[in-house]
């Protein structure tokens, strides 16, 4: 049945570690030796998670494929699924099923400047991208903007806040918007006054020099962020060409089947499971409804 | 393209023959309505049918059909397709099945579909245009491909068109029933072809159709006609083209569950909705201009996802007509 797209693959749960009241990182492992050795993917690209009898749920992979052995999912508990699979132990067992999507064209992209714009649970996917950038060392530098509501709410906090302070001897700096103050976020504020600041992930912008001919920019977030971000872009005259934005629908099969994540009208239709979720922005221009 | 010709005494002794390939499904009249189902002998079938309900996607993509089985905590392939014979498909509904293939047969080809479709023994039949069909102006009212045998009526018989090595076979088998096709023949299939063609009454001209819709994005006309539209996805169910799923596990005891998908209608307001509550087609109007332009969307290598078959006209309780709806679209662009 091995050519079955449906059949999922049995993973363990080897760590499950609370990111923030609402998102959780499982960290699997594949039972299968073989297929362990075998799953590779590139970051942006995401997998079905199957719990038997429940259903399935896509969810973007947030670890790097250069770090082998296991993949990492952060799963914010948000419907009827990721409430189960919340309460779920390590060592218990779900499916897996993938990689699917196209994924961020990180070839391509070796030895410009990256810029990866976050918001919210955005960050998920640029963290994989993040991670690749770092283990890989093939990019010049790497900028990540990260916007998120509260300090409680930053994903991969210890990350993030280790990024702040040595991050430049790996050759990435992190600078963070906050929307909602507190003791915390003051605290930290004044640790790097010129990288946190209150405000919205556009502000993250301001003052910042980019080599617009040398970089390629990669955004994730909520749907309302990319008008803001694409604008800021566009107005330091970075190439349509070079903004890719990895979008989320609701991606039943995955395999560009079942129709609900097509986008687009009688002039382009495009499966955001299949063509996507990793879009540029010339992309965006051509098919409506895309952003 | 082989022909030969059958003639009227010896359709049944067909028929007969075509059963053993497997179960025959064709067209019968149940109450107003036509519909595919299995025939015994050649008296249920209705040749003269207009459209059945469900289109022939229903043996190939079924309503509800079990994909996965659980057993002992592993899934098992759920579902087995069996040979059978589809009697009496009009041309459109074979131009349908070749864009559910271009979709399902597309890598990763789904297992179920493409198991049955290999099975499954495709006779078509001629037909005459209702009020309702306007597949003459989209290129689907003439089947190329897609059938092992093809029936074109004609006054003492048929005029066979065989499409493939399995139709090849079955004529070889049963030669007796076959003979040669005459001049005469060929001038009552021509004199067929030339009628239908001009019993048409609804066409969509395609010019620069695409574009325009594209460019009507905004058109009040969406607007009006999303008022009237119940939503209640009755065109998506009876679209030969249309294949939209859901996917859910059902439990029938304490240690066996079902993973069953099913169809679902691009009309239904969670069509569009991911977890956490957002909505990428919230409005009724959002997603009844999407289901347009999903069917009027224009593959180069297929075509469009429309083929004319009239159905969701016919079956439509608001009386929501497609061709019309594109019209006026087009035309408020002036």
């Amino acid at each position: 049945m091995s050519e079955n797209p449906h059949q999922t693959y049995d993973a363990r749960i080897l760590e499950v570690k609370d990111l923030t009241p609402r998102e959780k990182l499982f960290t699997l492992r594949f039972l299968d030796p073989e297929i362990g050795e075998h799953f590779t993917f590139k970051p942006g690209q995401f997998v079905i998670v199957d719990i038997r009898g429940f259903g399935e749920f896509p969810i973007s992979l947030c670890s790097s494929p250069t770090r082998k052995g296991y993949i990492q999912l952060c799963i914010r508990k948000a419907g009827r699924m990721t409430k189960f699979i919340h309460q779920m132990k390590e060592g218990e067992v779900v499916g897996i099923r993938g990689p699917y999507g196209n994924g961020f064209p990180m070839e391509k992209m070796e030895g410009s400047n990256l810029l990866l714009v976050a918001g919210g649970l955005g960050m998920a996917p640029l963290r994989s991208v993040l991670w690749y950038a770092i283990d890989t060392g093939k990019y010049e530098h790497v900028w990540l903007l990260y916007g998120t509501k509260a300090y409680e709410d930053i994903l991969f906090r210890d990350e993030i806040i280790h990024l702040l302070k040595h991050g430049d001897a790996v050759g990435c700096s992190v600078k963070l918007a906050y929307e909602v103050e507190s003791p915390s976020c003051i605290y930290l504020e004044r640790g790097f006054f010129d990288r946190v600041c209150k405000g919205v992930v556009t502000d993250l912008f301001r003052g910042e020099e980019f080599d617009v001919d040398k970089a390629y920019a990669l955004i994730c977030g909520p749907p309302v962020m990319y008008r803001f971000v694409i604008k800021e872009l566009l107005d330091r005259k970075l190439s349509p060409g070079r903004i890719y934005m990895t979008l989320e629908r609701r991606m039943r099969c995955g395999i560009g089947k079942c129709g609900h994540c097509i986008v687009g009208t009688s002039t382009s239709i495009k499966y955001v499971c299949k063509d996507g979720p990793v879009f540029t922005y010339w992309d965006a221009l051509s098919t409506r409804g895309l952003i | 393209m082989r022909y030969v010709k059958l003639s009227s005494e010896n359709f049944s002794s067909f028929f007969e023959s075509l059963r053993n390939w497997g179960k025959v499904y064709a067209p019968i009249k149940r109450g107003s309505i036509y519909t595919f189902q299995e025939v015994h002998e050649l008296g249920e079938i209705e040749l003269n049918y207009t459209r059945t309900m469900l289109p022939p996607k229903k043996f190939f993509v079924r309503p509800r059909d079990e994909i996965l089985r659980l057993k002992n905590g592993r899934w098992e392939n759920g579902t087995d397709a069996e040979p059978i014979v589809l009697f009496g498909l009009h041309s459109c509904d074979m131009h349908g099945l070749k864009i559910l293939d271009k979709v399902y047969l597309d890598e990763p080809a789904d297992p179920y579909y493409k198991a049955r479709r290999e099975k499954t023994f495709i006779v078509g039949i001629s037909c005459m245009p209702d009020e309702y069909c306007f597949c003459k102006s989209l290129g689907t009212h003439f089947a190329m491909d897609g059938f092992d045998l093809f029936l074109h009526e004609l006054p003492d018989g048929w005029l066979v068109r065989i499409g493939s090595v399995r139709g090849h076979e079955v004529v070889w088998e049963n030669g007796e029933l076959f003979e040669e096709v005459t001049d005469e023949d060929l001038k009552h299939f021509k004199e067929f072809e030339e009628r239908r063609a001009n019993a048409f009454q609804k066409e969509i001209p395609q010019e620069g159709l695409a574009d325009m819709l594209d460019l009507a994005y905004n058109s009040p006309v969406w607007k009006e006609y999303a008022e009237i539209c119940l939503a209640c996805g009755n065109c998506n169910m009876v679209c030969p083209t249309c294949r939209c799923y859901e996917v859910c596990d059902n439990w029938i005891s304490a240690y066996d569950a079902v993973r069953e998908r099913r169809y679902d209608s691009c009309f239904m307001e969670n069509h569009g909705l991911v977890a956490g509550g957002h909505n990428f087609r919230p409005t009724r109007l959002d997603r009844f201009r999407h289901r347009y332009y999903c069917k009027s969307y224009f593959d180069p290598s297929s075509g469009y996802n429309c083929v004319g078959c009239g159905r969701c006209d016919e079956f439509c309780p608001a009386k929501i007509e497609h061709v019309k709806v594109l019209e006026e679209v087009r035309g408020s662009l002036r």
